[in-house]
This record gives structure tokens, sequence and C-alpha cells, in this order.
């Protein structure tokens, strides 16, 4: 599960070996600790011309949450992140200044750094130039993530419609991608619709809610289960009988719930929202992250290899979430977060079944966008790169060893990681988040 | 937890069950439920639990149950617990399992041992607390290890041990280790053997048999019955929420679901061998030594309410029982067919008045003579003192999602496996449902008890 | 007979003798050379051995207990008592007047009757005579009795027979009865005397348990703690104490069964070979409590008895 090599090119006579050699030297990421700083250093706002105003907005809004904020570029400023606001550009042109602006500040980014670029989508532009210009910054952020370096990241807060810089989901999704815990989350695009509410404690966004993770027993689920629980939610793990004994540490670790429960039985909607009606009258964030591989070449598929990665991993998501909905057991603002892949975007060798059932689940969270949203609710997907779990620890070493450089952050990312996108996508500020897929895979080259 | 306690109340009260004030005024008491169960799969002895401790597999079984209702942290009133086979070192074994566990370390425990009915006797002490309103919430649990059972050293080195330890001098101490001598070195391991005849629970139960001429087929059939019962109940997900997985053991190791009446015809008796009549007792109608823990949580309906907690059933009236198995009178496996008239007739019941009934399977033969003893005009008369046949009893309803000879039985946890199994089949019956539960035990004694659907 | 006996001499010890001297006197009287192998029934001596202000020692009286599976309290086992009394019978066997030898002593049966309890607290008087010299089919067989008294009472009684083989009686009745085999008030023998019956208990008896035995009564008789010395006396092990087995099953009828105030009548069939394992079955006879014990194996009987309330 540990990635040796992160130590040893970080630390001692391997690091100076490892730079002499010009190896790939991943860094160590830094990760959400309750207490730390937003961000490692100073945030400096910059802006194209046009979107002064917003940016100004946004400033405010960082000062707000006791940031030290500069909107003036200082080369010799070490920054902590840098907030790049081209809501208002209206052709290619425009985005040389501000972009410059950045470059001249990247040498001194501190490890861990920060650049989040909020713009708006290109469909919604007036013109062809400003839809030029707003695709343009899409090439342009996932260029300049490939180009950082020392676990800095670089990502894009995407308006959609009339939202403001300062919605509350834009400053959710600005804030999340700002912070640790969007450790290996690296060029990518978010996109924001209005909506959503700000927590009253940014610590414990959570607080109050009652949850469901499916597969809580272990690895990405049992971290899901642990960090809904840090951020407030009051937990119901979920995982097959056979796994009870790992579910039931996990359940007692976060004082909630153990609830042990074949997702593909045809009672198991029923028995979850009996549970969570009883023990809680209600449900708000439902997780479904229970999933299975049985890889196989197509050549050489059976119906046992392939349908039942095809009902854990997208039947089952699809029948509960439906049957909750119509059973009325979610709460005033339910959020879904499905668990979908790289290899459902890209494809994998061998994962013809899987690949079906995690693209299958990208279609369910983008079709049933609307009517969670009629419920007051949201409905997104993570999709994890190459993750250090148990799973990944028994891929061959080389593959392994391949694999896991493979992103711009040269590593694997933890189940941490997806489990903080998942706390994200479930709290109050993600409210304007809907029908999305967010990739947590460091910037993997797969499927990019 | 604060919070959701707060979302929990307003919605839970809706759905809970009448409840009678704390402490009743009326002078009756009030209800103990059954809020549920938790088990480890149970083992045979020797095999996946092989390396674990009593302690060991009762934290198990008490996570496992506090991870079902969502319990961590929480201050239970009391936990009653024990082992039949025990170290001398777990002497506050329930205790420590508590401090193991994720309950709140300000919960109090205590021991209880009163051989195979020790959970069944665990379980009415903290019904009949929580009935008097001295608690709000109990868990009763039972383990037991065949595997890692106590050995202790032989009676003579044990005297010279403790005479060692009383030296003073070094001349003394010199004359206490010069006694050791060689053969006192072999230890001695715990038998099933009863203390005051030196048979066997099988001998014994083995004369009880031959004494009420129970036939081998009659014993193989309900051997049969309970394993494809029980294996009928794992595939309904019967156990799903009843059971937690330990050292990757998800199923009662004993089941054989595929078991038939040719395959038990072909054992070799193994007890009665030297009595006159033929022995019918194999290993397949007796029990086999296993390793196992169980848990069940007790409370108010109150304590129950207020977590949104479900209430399968409540424990109505226990009697123990003891039969005169030393001077040959009576069979020492038979003292709950002697405790049942009891419980019936303060209860106003017959004995078929019940929707089930379980009687644990120490032997397949435990089970016939009990119902034989029932049965009979004579004995029920002369022994039990009755106007006459308790009568027979719908074999339908006796054991019907399998007992000991599927299951296993490590002894201090059956109790437990039975009653959250019957809280579980009465609350899915439906209100007025009942059940009947006997367990006996080793020195001729038996725990009878009656549970209705809440 | 007896009518005939002059009076008896009173020989009082200053305590209870140890059985180690006595054996060594024993076993050397048993092989004195010239010894006669017939007596006559007046041979037996007129002295009663007593002993006065005997204490039993809890430490004792606990081991007792413990081996022989009683319950501890402080009510004397009458097996207990039988062990305190059987150096007072044993030094009598050994004095030069008494006509049969110590070595290679059978016993056959025993007879006591607890008339009243005696506890650990009690200081009590043995006295110990001989009487009932009896011709039997292998030898001479003779009674010793003990009685013994705490504050003038008697309490208990005990009469021992044992056999001594290849002696003859000159003048008794022909050697044609096994009198001894049944004691007159002794249960009725089990329907089929060697058929499979019921047990109510099974025991396994070590090897070592002439030992164990022999340490807490002080019965050191080799045929039960030597296997080499059993083979002397024709045995093919060492045997179990006959005292031991009977009081194993007194204890397995236990206190309240038997009462304060009972009869315990044992008959000693054939030895229990050690080690083995033997059946043993206790039964409620209407009368009080019969029980027999046989192998395990054979179904041979090795002892039969009953324990039964005194009025």
């Amino acid at each position: 599960m540990s990635d040796s090599y992160v130590n040893l090119v970080n630390s001692g006579f391997t690091k100076t070996l490892a730079k002499r050699l010009g190896l790939p030297r991943p860094a160590h990421l830094r990760r959400h600790r309750q207490g730390e700083p937003l961000v490692p250093g100073p945030v400096l706002v910059v802006s194209d011309a046009a979107s002064g105003d917003a940016a100004d907005a946004v400033a405010q809004r960082l000062l707000d949450w006791d940031l030290d904020v500069r909107r003036h570029a200082d080369p010799a400023e070490r920054h902590g992140a840098v907030v790049v606001v081209l809501t208002e550009v209206s052709a290619p042109a425009d985005l040389g200044a501000p972009m410059l602006e950045v470059g001249s500040v990247l040498r001194g980014l501190r490890p861990g750094g920060r650049v989040v670029i909020v713009s708006r989508a290109p469909e919604d532009a007036g013109s062809t130039a400003t839809a030029a210009a707003r695709q343009g910054i899409d090439g342009m952020m996932r260029s300049l993530a490939k180009e950082l370096r020392g676990g800095a990241t670089g990502n894009q807060v995407v308006l959609t419609g009339t939202t403001a810089p300062t919605a509350p989901s834009a400053l959710g999704a600005l804030r999340f991608l700002l912070s640790a815990r969007s450790a290996f989350v690296d060029g990518q695009p978010l996109r924001v619709a209005d909506g959503g509410a700000e927590p009253a404690d940014w610590e414990r966004p959570l607080a109050g809610q009652v949850a469901v993770v499916t597969g809580a027993a272990r690895g990405i689920g049992a971290a899901i289960a642990r960090t809904l629980a840090r951020d407030g939610a009051t937990l119901v793990v979920v995982d097959v009988p056979a796994a009870g004994d790992a579910l039931a540490q996990v359940a007692n670790e976060v004082r909630g719930s153990a609830l042990q429960l074949d997702v593909t039985a045809d009672d198991a909607a029923d028995r979850l929202v009996e549970h969570v009606r009883s023990r809680h009258g209600r449900l708000d964030l439902l997780v479904h992250n229970a999933g299975i591989l049985r890889d196989k070449l197509l050549a050489n598929m059976k119906p046992a290899t392939w349908d039942p990665v095809i009902a854990v991993n997208v039947t089952a998501p699809l029948t509960i979430t439906e049957k909750v909905l119509a059973a009325g057991a979610f709460g005033d603002a339910p959020r879904v977060v499905c668990l979908a892949s790289t290899s459902g975007i890209a494809g994998n060798r061998g994962q013809t079944n899987y690949g079906a059932s995690k693209a299958g689940v990208i279609g369910m969270v983008r079709a049933s966008a609307a009517d969670l949203a009629a419920a007051g609710g949201t409905i997104n997907a993570v999709a994890p790169g190459f993750i250090e779990t148990d799973m990944t620890s028994r891929i061959p070493f080389a593959t392994r060893e391949v694999a896991r450089r493979l992103n711009s952050l040269q590593q694997g990312g933890r189940p941490i990681d997806v489990a903080e996108a998942i706390a994200f996508l479930a709290s109050p500020q993600a409210g304007g988040v809907n029908g999305q897929v967010l990739r947590v895979c460091g910037q993997n080259l797969v499927g990019a | 937890m604060a919070e959701s306690r707060s979302t929990s109340t307003s919605t839970s009260k809706a759905r809970s069950p009448k409840a009678t004030p704390t402490p009743t005024t009326d002078g009756t008491p009030r209800r103990a439920v059954v809020v549920g169960g938790n088990r480890i799969p149970f083992a045979r002895a020797g095999g996946p639990y092989v390396r674990a401790s009593n302690q060991d597999m009762l934290t198990a079984a008490l996570d496992g149950l506090v991870a079902r209702f969502g319990l961590a942290g929480e201050r239970i009133g009391s936990v009653a617990g024990g082992a039949v086979l025990k170290h001398s070192k777990d002497f506050n074994l329930t205790r420590e399992a508590v401090l193991g566990s994720a309950l709140s370390p300000e919960t109090p425990a205590y021991d209880v041992q009163m051989a195979c009915a020790t959970g069944m006797e665990a379980i009415v002490g903290l019904s009949n607390k929580i009935r008097l309103g001295q608690l709000e919430s109990g868990i009763a649990g039972g383990v037991d290890s065949t595997s890692d059972a106590p050995i202790v050293v032989s009676d003579a080195l044990r005297t010279i041990l403790l005479d060692l330890s009383r030296a003073k001098t070094a001349q003394q101490k010199l004359a206490a280790v010069a006694r050791i001598r060689p053969n006192h070195l072999a230890p001695s391991a715990p038998t099933t053997g009863e203390p005051r005849t030196g048979l066997s629970m099988g001998e014994h139960q083995a004369l009880t048999t031959a004494a009420f001429g129970i036939s081998r087929e009659a014993q193989d059939e309900l051997a049969m019955a309970s394993h494809h019962n029980l294996a009928a109940a794992y595939d309904a997900g019967f156990f799903d929420d009843l059971l937690t997985p330990y050292r990757k053991l998800t199923r009662d190791q004993n089941l054989r679901p595929d078991t038939s009446a040719e395959k038990l015809a072909k054992l070799k008796p193994v007890f009665g061998t030297q009595l006159e009549t033929p022995a019918t007792m194999t290993a397949g109608n007796s029990t086999p030594l296993s390793d196992g823990a169980s848990t069940v949580l007790l409370a108010s309906d109150e304590w129950a309410a207020e977590r949104g907690l479900p209430v399968l059933a409540t424990v109505v009236d226990a009697e123990a029982g003891a039969t005169d198995f030393v001077h040959g009178r009576d069979g020492l496996l038979m003292a709950g067919a002697h405790a049942v008239p009891r419980l019936l007739a303060r209860n106003g019941l017959t004995l078929q008045d019940f929707d089930f009934y379980e009687i644990h399977e120490a032997f397949a033969s435990t089970v016939l003579c009990n119902l034989a003893i029932w049965e009979s005009e004579e004995y029920c008369r002369e022994r039990l003192g009755l106007d006459g046949a308790l009568g027979p009893i719908d074999r339908s309803k006796l054991n019907v999602h399998g007992s000991s000879l599927a299951a296993g039985h490590p002894f201090a946890a059956t109790g437990g496996r039975i009653v959250a199994s019957l809280a579980k089949m009465l609350a899915e019956k439906g209100p007025g449902s009942r059940g009947l539960i006997s367990v006996c035990a080793a020195g001729g004694q038996a725990v009878v008890a009656i549970l209705e659907a809440a | 007979m007896t009518a005939a006996r002059p009076e008896p001499v009173v020989v009082a010890l200053a305590g209870v003798p140890s059985l180690g001297g006595l054996y060594a006197r024993g076993v050397a009287g048993s092989v004195r050379p010239g010894r006669s192998r017939t007596v006559r029934s007046d041979d037996l001596p007129r002295t009663r051995l007593h002993v006065g202000g005997v204490s039993p020692d809890p430490a004792h009286l606990t081991d007792y207990q413990r081996l022989v599976g009683e319950t501890g309290s402080d009510v004397l086992p009458a097996g207990f008592v039988h062990v305190l009394a059987f150096p007072v019978a044993t030094a009598l066997m050994v004095r030069g007047e008494f006509p049969l030898p110590l070595l290679g002593m059978v016993h056959l049966a025993n007879h006591v009757e607890q008339r009243r309890p005696l506890t650990v607290t009690d200081e009590l008087d043995i006295e110990v005579h001989a009487e009932g010299l009896a011709a039997h089919r292998s030898g001479v067989s003779v009674d010793l009795v003990a009685t013994v008294r705490a504050d003038d009472d008697v309490a208990w009684v005990g009469r021992s027979t044992y056999l001594a083989k290849g002696y003859q009686l000159s003048d008794g009745d022909a050697a044609d009865d096994d009198r001894p085999r049944e004691s007159p008030d002794a249960p009725t023998a089990p329907p089929t005397a060697d058929a499979p019956l019921a047990p109510t208990a099974r025991w396994r008896l070590a090897a070592d348990t002439g030992r164990r035995y022999a340490a807490v009564s002080g019965d050191q008789n080799p045929i039960h703690t030597n296997p080499l010395a059993a083979k002397a006396f024709g045995f093919p092990r060492a045997i179990a104490h006959g005292m031991y087995t009977a009081a194993r099953a007194l204890a397995e009828v236990g206190p309240r069964a038997r009462g304060e105030a009972f009869t315990w009548d044992v008959t000693f069939a054939k030895p229990v070979l050690l080690p083995s394992t033997v059946d043993v079955r206790i039964a409620d006879d209407g009368a009080g409590h019969a029980f027999r014990v046989w192998s395990s194996r054979s179904g041979r009987t090795h002892l039969e008895g009953a324990v039964r309330p005194l009025p």
C-alpha cells in the first residue's frame, strides 16, 4: 500500500542521488489536517482586465477566510496559491496578460501550492470568440497543471449559466480546490451552477447529516466513512455479510452503525431504508462505493465474470437510488455520490465488464441529475485514477510502478484523496455541482 | 453523535412500541426487550479460532453488536457473560472484553457461570434487572473455546508449586523443588466429564437415550433437519443481521448443508457402546466441540425507542431446573423437561401454546428424550407430579432454523445464539407469537424461558 | 465360642503408632521361620489396643476428602475414621501373640456403623480387638473390630474382615463357606450379576491410585504401591486399596442421601488392577443406596455394597 519511492526521493542520501540522476521526484502531497491553514502561503488573485471586479469580490471572500491575499504579482514572494479570475474574458487574446503574470510567480509557488482558474462555460458564451477564449482556458489549465511540481496542482472552476464567482457553490468549489482536501485532484475542470450553501462550520460541513456508504468495510469505502464522520456526518456503513468483521470495526471507529447487506439483493433498498428510517429518520448522503473487479479479456469472458460486475457496480446504485427516492427516505437536500473510474472513461484492457459498469455509472449520474435536483439534491461521481489500496497492491510490481507514475503528481493517490472529493460533493457548499464526474487521478494520462 | 441523536428522536418516537413509564407505578415490572443479537460464526475445535482466546472472541462478538446498533462509545447498563472453560487469568473475562471493545469503558460487567446455560442465565438475569428498573440496557454474552482450553498442571505439581511459593528459606525451596517428579509434569486438560460421576456428557446421554429407547433413525433425522434448516436460514439471509464473520469464517463451520440420512447412517456410534442396548449416538447426531461467542442486546422499551432501535421480543419468564443424575434417578440432560411444566403453570400456558420451540441440541437424543418425557403419561405423573402428559408438540415448529447439531455448541455461547434467533423469528412472525426455549447444562441443569413477539 | 473367651486385656498405647515401624515388624513376623500355618479358633489374643485423645488433623482430613471425592466438610467421612483406626488395628496384628501374618492379608469385606457424626474438633478414643477367626475356602479369616468413641459415646464401629491365605483352622467348620462374601444385611445382588448394567458413574483409576491412597491412609502395603511386589503376591499389577474404592462409592452416594447415621457395607469380590477404568452404579433400592463397581471392559464385579440409614 505504501509508495516507498516517494519517501526515498524526499529524504537523505537517496534524495541527493535522485536529484543527480534526474529521476522523477514525486513530492509528499499536502493533505488535510485539522487546524492547518487552508493554503501554505499568501494567495495571489489575478484577473484579466474585464474580470477585475469579479476578482475583487473573490479576493474579498478570501480575506473573509482569513487568508493573506495579494492583488499584484511579486516574483520575490513565495505564494501558497494563485487564483486566476477569467470570468469575463471575451477573446483568446485576453488570456495572455493574466497568465503571464501567473507565470512570473510560479517558481516561487510553495510546495503543495495551488493554481485555480475561475472561468465560465464555453457553451454559455455569447460569441464565438468568447467561447474560444473560454475553451482555451481548459487546455491552458491542463498544460499548466502538468508543469507544476512539488505537489502543487492546477484546477479550474467552470461557472455555468449566470453563476456569480462569489456564489456559495462557486466559493465552495474554489475552497475545495485550494485546500489540502484536493491533494490528488489535478488538471480538472469542475462545473458549478448556482446553488448550495456555505456551511456553518467549514471543519464540520456535514454536521447533522445521515450518511450511508456502501462497500465501507475496507479501502476507499472505509476512508470515505472516516472522512464523512470527520466532517460531522452520522454514518451507516454497509457491506456484504462476509465482510462484516471489518465493517464492524469501521462502524465502531466512526461511531456509526453497520448494516450487513448485499447491495444486489432484491430487498437491499428496503432494508437500507428501514435501517436509516428507524435509526435516524432519514438519509442525507448516499455514497455508492461498493464495487468489484472480475478482469478477463472479452474473448474469455463468462457470465460469472460479467454479470456480478454489472450488478454490483451499476445496477445496484441505479436501483437503490431509485427506490430510496421513491420511498421518500431522503432528507431535504440529498447528495448521492457514485464511484466511477478512469477505466470507465478511458477503458482498460481486460475490463470490458468493469468499463461498462463504470461508464454506466457516469451515464446514470448525468441522467438522474434532474431527478435529484427536483428533490433538492445532487448526484455526482468521482472517478479515481491509480489509488494505493489492497486491490492495487496486488498488481505486479513493474506494472504498478508504471501505473502509479503515469500522472502529473508522479505517484498513486490514497483512499483519503477519493474520500475528500466525495466529502466535498456531499457537502452543502457543493449544492451547485450536479451530474458531474470529478476525477481524482493526479491528472492521469489515461483518458485525460 | 449529538446531532444524530437530535435528528433521530423525533422520527423514532412514531414507531416506538407501547412504552411503560419508568419505574412502574402499579407494582408490575415493566418489559425487558430483546433488541437484537450478534455472534461470530461457530468454529469446530481446532478450526479457524484455534489461536483465539475467550476474550478475543467475546470482544469480537461485542464489537459486532456495538456496530450493528451504533453503540460505539455508549455506556451500557451492564454486560453479563461468561465461559464454561475458563482460564484463571480470565477471572474478569466479561469486563476485560468490554474494555477491549468499542463500548464506553464506563460500562460495568460481571461474569456468570452456569455451564452450558451460562448464556441463558446471563440473559435472564439482565432481563430481570431491566424489568425491575435497575438497568435500562444490558448485553448478555457467552463464549467458549475448546481449542484454547485451560490446561492445568497435575494436582501433585500444583501442591508442590504452592508449597514452593510459601517456602521462606532456600532450604525449604530446594526441598519443595526436589519433590517434583517427571510424571508431575504431564498437564491435565479439562474434559466434558461430569466431576461427580466421571461419565462424559455423551455417556450420560447414552444412558438416557437407552432408557427412553430413542432410535438411531429418529436421532439422525433430527440431525439432518438441523443441518438443512440452518443451511436454508443462511441462504435466506436470516443470519445477515445476527452474525458477524470472524477470522474469515462467514458461516458455522460445522454446517453440512448436503448431509443426508445415508451419510449419517454410515457413522459409527461413539457413546453408549458399553451398554446392553445397541449404541445409537454418533458424531453426526451429537454436537461437536466448538469455539465461538454470542451476544444479545437487552433493553427497556424507552431505551430502545430513544435510539430508534428495533424491539424484537420480550423476555417473558424463565425457570431453571436440575435433576438427580448422581444417583441414577434422572438423565443428566433432562432438567429442561422438568423445568418446563413449572414455567408453563406459572404463566398459565400449555405446551402447545407456542409458535416456536428452541430445544438446544446437545445431542439429537436429548431433544427426543425431552419430547418423550412430555409425551409420557407415566413420567409426567410420577416424576413431574402432573395430572397427565404435557403432550406432543408440532414438530414443524421445533428448531426451525437449525440448532446446535448443525451450528455447533460453544457452551456458554449457545443461549445467546438461541435467544437472538428466536427473537428475530418472533418479530418476523408478528404480534402474539410466542417461543419456548430449553437449554440443558452440565451438572444436571437447565434453563428454560418464554419469549414473545414485542 | 465367644462365651468361653477370657476377659479382655486392654493395652493402652501412648498414641497412634507409626505404620512404617509396624510394617517392618509385620514383615519380619510374617516370614518368621517355623511359623505354624494351622491356627485354633481360640488363638486370638484377648488384647484390646486402646489409644485415647486422637485429634484429627485438618490438613490430613482435607487430603483424604479430596482424594476420595468427599465434600470438604468438618464432618469426618466414615472412611477417614477407618484410616485413623487402621494403624491401631495393624499394631494389634503385628503383635507376637497374633496368629496370622500381616503380609499378604486380603481384605474381604468391611462393615461400618456410623452411629453419629464425628467432626474434626472431636477427640477420639480408638479401641481395636480381633474376633471371629473363621475358616475360609482358601485360608482363615479374621475380623478386626475398631470402636471409636467421642465423649464416651460410641460413634463409629468398623469391622474389617481379612483373609490369611493358605492357613487352616484346626477346630473350625469345614472351609466350604465364603461367609464374608456377603454381610448379613448386604443388599440383594443386582439381578444379573455380571451382565451389563447402566452405570451412573465411571472412574478412571490411574496407575498411581494406590500410591496416592497410601500417602493419605498410611497403608503402604506394597501390593498397592509396587507392581513388582504385587506380582510376588500373585497379582499381575498393583491393585487399588479396597477401602479407597469403597470410600469413593460412599462419597458418590453423598452426604444428603446417606444421612447422619448409617451403615456402610462393602464386599470385595475381585481386586481392581491399576490402572483401569471401572463402571459404577449407585441406585436407590428403597432401603437405602446400593452400589456396585465393575470392570468397564469385562463386566466382572469388583466390589458391591450398600449405604443404609441407621434408625
